[in-house]
């Protein structure tokens, strides 16, 4: 790994431990929540930036999970970490299952299918409202007893570090390759000897399980779930997120999950405006920075450190 | 001796139009066969089909003996059967090296290590190594028709499905092409080679079939068939 | 119970035509910037208020309000193909189905966002535009609801006539089919875009004006529309107008027999939207090329 992004990282990584203590609780709920979005953004990011399976559904898999993980202990009284278990065993099943279904669809169809999947299952929950508690929400009980946000801001940055260590291993490894290949060239990929059906469906299964996980851990700390998390808006957020952050780069994702967070409760003056900012935002990038904003930017900043490591005096060995 | 590829009573449709019809086609090991015909004729759907892009509407197709007709195409990739495109089929954005690495690391076993090693040796051998980091896609039209084989090559294929490599290329180019099919095919591998570039043709292969209309209409020597009555007709007719 | 099957089917007939001059508009921006319009449920919902705003701030007539709502749905549409989708037409542009898709889906979170601000959040009913009711033995329909479907086949015959007619329909025809050919023979294709993105706006936004007395208006109207649009053009086969306002009566006359038939009424509605897009789903996963389709290049 270059010397620019170690550096970087580990800066970040310095300040993501110890940002609860030099906030107050407000902003250590934003914290939470971001970390939270960062989790869903890398997840997208991973099925649709690198993997090209261009999916509108993946806040589906958040609201299944969160639901699933709700009412499994709910109705069988089983301990909050195995409903999180088993809701998260689903989310990716039902992942594969979709991703299954969709070998056929690519590109603007497997988007229209996937985003009226979500909509169904949205539209399901809302209206089940014996079960569910539909749009008055249903009430869940918290994971820790406490008035503090530290265990739940420890446990949210724990499940961020180990999705993104998975997720970024997978990509580094021989699947990364082959999830790319399949985003360049799909025919080519088929000709090349990579299993394609196989490869898809894992994707798609991986990508919703952290969505899924990202979900069972919302319900607990919110403590009421409603059917809007699985909305067109929402999803809508999150691909601001990935596309501003970067959408081809896992980390670039969740920068731009922090900092779309981060501006969203900053901007909370604003109001209503601030999805029109955001979506004002999401087209600007588009338009000029395709590979993200935020992208171009820490590209920029990571040069100044081999720059200065050259300024050193002379000793070490070249870059 | 059983063919090493073998299509039978091969068909195939698209909505009213029979593209392929009753094919029998069998390839033995170590041959170096032309497919040609007219436009139409169906040999890129042949093709698609002895490679599993295409799932055939009828007949059974015979891989080393074995039925392999509806598999998918990366397994008849995994057994030795590789192809290049009519239009080449890259990993645009990806490097020259990582077009290679893909199906170099597709098998259970392969390591990184061998992979490179054996991706930088198919590149020298078609003359690609300066270009080993550069984006598949910025390479020239000739050099990407060269990098499709270096794909098929890293599978080990035992059997090459060329899909008009002759097109669009310069003489030079056609003679390097020509060259290292030759060497190849030396090397005990199979090729079927599909193109308009009947001179081209000519000089490399040793067999000939000609399809027209979705049918086999000659299968033989080069000369054999040069003077078939009715391959002339097919040519002529269009 | 027939009776009330009956009017459902009517009342299904008169929304399918809606749906279809949707489509229909869906049809053309698809064809020609071979794009998937994921804002056009949002151009439809501005047309919705821009006819009631028309009405309100000018006094014009509500029937006017349509052809009001159409120009401003048309010079929207049109505005956002000049600034934002000119990367399409350019060759170094890469992943163009990406892009259209990421973009309009951008558009829509835009447009629906700042009519919340703009027109607040709780729905707003614009005049009727004919008051009372047509009755004829069982069957009972607000004049609204017949000027509506009138109005559309009045769209969807200008539509058909314009595309096939006019030299302006036949360029358009041309660039769908080649790009590179029609640049030959000198169709300034860049004005076509334009004109294709505004005239599939345009049509949207004339059904929102229709539909804005019967259903009243809210800034999320043109979700549900959006998604439905998608399952006719895909039913009646992308690129087909024909196809999509066939398809388009279809789902209409559907979801009115779904509604009467569906067991428990109190769900009935809430799935009536779920019914659209279940339908649409399976069309993808058995006919992703619709019935009616002629084969068409890939999205990507």
């Amino acid at each position: 790994m270059r010397s620019g992004n170690l550096a970087g990282l580990g800066c970040i990584l310095l300040v993501a431990l110890v940002f609860p203590f030099l906030v107050d609780t407000y902003w250590q709920t934003v914290g939470i929540l971001a970390i939270f979005y960062a989790i869903v953004a890398a997840s997208w990011a991973l099925l649709v930036g690198y993997a090209g399976q261009f999916s509108f559904g993946h806040m589906g898999f958040v609201s299944l999970g969160a639901y699933a993980s709700a009412l499994l202990v709910q109705w069988l009284a089983i301990p909050i970490p195995l409903g999180m278990a088993g809701a998260v065993v689903l989310s990716t099943i039902v992942g594969a299952g979709v991703g299954f279904i969709c070998l056929r669809m690519r590109g603007p169809y497997l988007a229209i299918f996937t985003m009226a999947f979500s909509e169904v299952l949205r539209i399901v929950l809302l209206t089940e409202n014996e079960v569910t508690g539909g749009a008055g929400g249903l009430e869940v009980a918290p994971l820790f007893h406490t008035r503090s946000n530290l265990p739940s801001y420890y446990l949210a940055l724990g499940l961020l570090a180990a999705s993104l260590g998975i997720m970024s291993l997978m990509v580094a490894s021989r699947w990364g390759l082959f999830f790319r290949a399949i985003r360049e060239n799909e025919q080519a990929a088929a000709a090349g000897g990579v299993r394609v059906v196989r490869f898809r469906v894992l994707v798609f299964a991986i990508a919703s399980g952290f969505a899924g996980l990202a979900g069972t851990f919302y319900g607990p700390f919110i403590g009421i779930l409603t059917p809007d998390i699985g909305s067109v808006d929402q999803m809508g957020i999150v691909v601001a997120m990935a596309m501003i952050g970067g959408a081809e780069s896992l980390p670039a994702a969740v920068l731009g999950a922090f900092f779309v967070e981060w501006m969203y409760e900053a901007l909370r003056a604003y109001g209503e405006w601030r999805l029109v900012i955001f979506g004002a935002l999401l087209l600007l990038t588009m338009r000029f920075a395709r590979n993200g904003l935020l992208a171009l930017a820490w590209n920029q900043a990571v040069r100044v450190v081999p720059a200065w490591r050259r300024t050193q005096p002379a000793g070490g060995a070249a870059e | 001796m059983a063919a090493l590829i073998e299509a039978i009573g091969l068909t195939m449709r698209f909505g009213g139009i029979v593209a392929v019809r009753e094919l029998d086609l069998a390839v033995n090991q170590g041959e170096l066969v032309g497919l040609i015909g007219p436009n139409g004729s169906g040999k890129t759907t042949t093709i698609n089909m002895l490679t599993g892009h295409l799932s055939p509407a009828g007949g059974r197709i015979q891989l080393r003996g074995e039925r392999a007709d509806g598999l998918p195409a990366d397994r008849f990739a995994m057994r030795g059967v590789g192809r290049t495109f009519q239009i080449t089929q890259l990993f645009s954005r990806m490097s020259v090296l990582e077009n290679l690495l893909v199906p170099g690391l597709v098998r259970p076993h392969s390591t990184w290590d061998a992979a490179r090693r054996q991706a930088r040796l198919h590149l020298e051998f078609l003359g690609l190594a300066a270009l080993e980091a550069a984006q598949a896609r910025t390479l020239s039209g000739g050099q990407q028709k060269l990098l499709e084989l270096g794909r098929a090559l890293m599978l080990d294929a035992t059997i090459l499905f060329l899909d008009e490599p002759f097109a669009g290329v310069n003489p030079y180019l056609r003679d390097e092409i020509i060259r290292l099919v030759q060497q190849l095919h030396a090397q005990g591998r199979t090729f079927v080679v599909v193109d308009h570039d009947l001179e081209a043709i000519q000089r490399l292969v040793h067999r000939l079939v000609v399809m027209s209309r979705g049918q086999k209409i000659a299968d033989g020597t080069v000369n054999a068939v040069r003077d078939d009555a009715e391959v002339i007709r097919a040519y002529a007719g269009v | 119970m027939l009776d009330y099957i009956l009017i459902q089917a009517l009342n299904g007939l008169v929304i399918g035509v809606i749906y279809a001059v949707i489509a229909a508009g869906l049809t053309v921006i698809f064809s020609i910037l071979k794009i998937v319009n994921f804002a056009h449920g949002e151009v439809y919902m501005m047309g919705g208020y821009f006819g009631f705003f028309a009405i309100a701030l000018l006094g014009i007539p509500p029937f006017a309000s349509v052809i009001v709502a159409m120009l401003l749905s048309f010079a929207l549409s049109v505005l956002f193909e000049r600034t934002l989708l000119t990367p399409l037409y350019s060759p170094t542009t890469e992943r163009k189905g990406d892009y259209g898709i990421l973009v309009t889906f951008g558009i829509s979170i835009l447009l629906r966002n700042l009519a919340i601000i703009l027109f607040g959040p709780f729905p707003l009913r614009p005049p009727s535009f004919f008051s009372g009711s047509f009755s004829a033995g069982p069957i009972l329909m607000s004049w609204d609801r017949i000027f509506a479907a009138g109005a559309g086949v009045v769209m969807l015959v200008g539509l058909l006539l314009f595309l096939s007619r006019s030299a302006w329909g036949q360029a358009l025809n041309a660039v769908s089919q080649s790009r590179e050919s029609a640049a030959i023979v000198g169709i300034n294709d860049r004005l076509v875009y334009t004109l294709a993105f505004g005239l599939g706006g345009g049509l949207a936004g004339g059904a929102g004006a229709l539909v804005g007395p019967i259903y009243a208006l809210s800034p999320s109207m043109g979700l549900v529309p959006d998604t439905q649009a998608f399952a006719i053009v895909i039913l009646g086969g992308m690129g087909s107008v024909g196809g999509s306002i066939i398809a388009g009566l279809l789902i209409g006359v559907s979801e009115g027999l779904f509604v009467a038939l569906f067991p428990d009424p109190s769900r009935s509605l809430a799935y009536a939207q779920a019914f659209s897009l279940l339908v649409l789903m399976v069309v993808l996963l058995f006919r992703p090329t619709g019935f009616f389709g002629r084969a068409h290049a890939a999205m990507e």
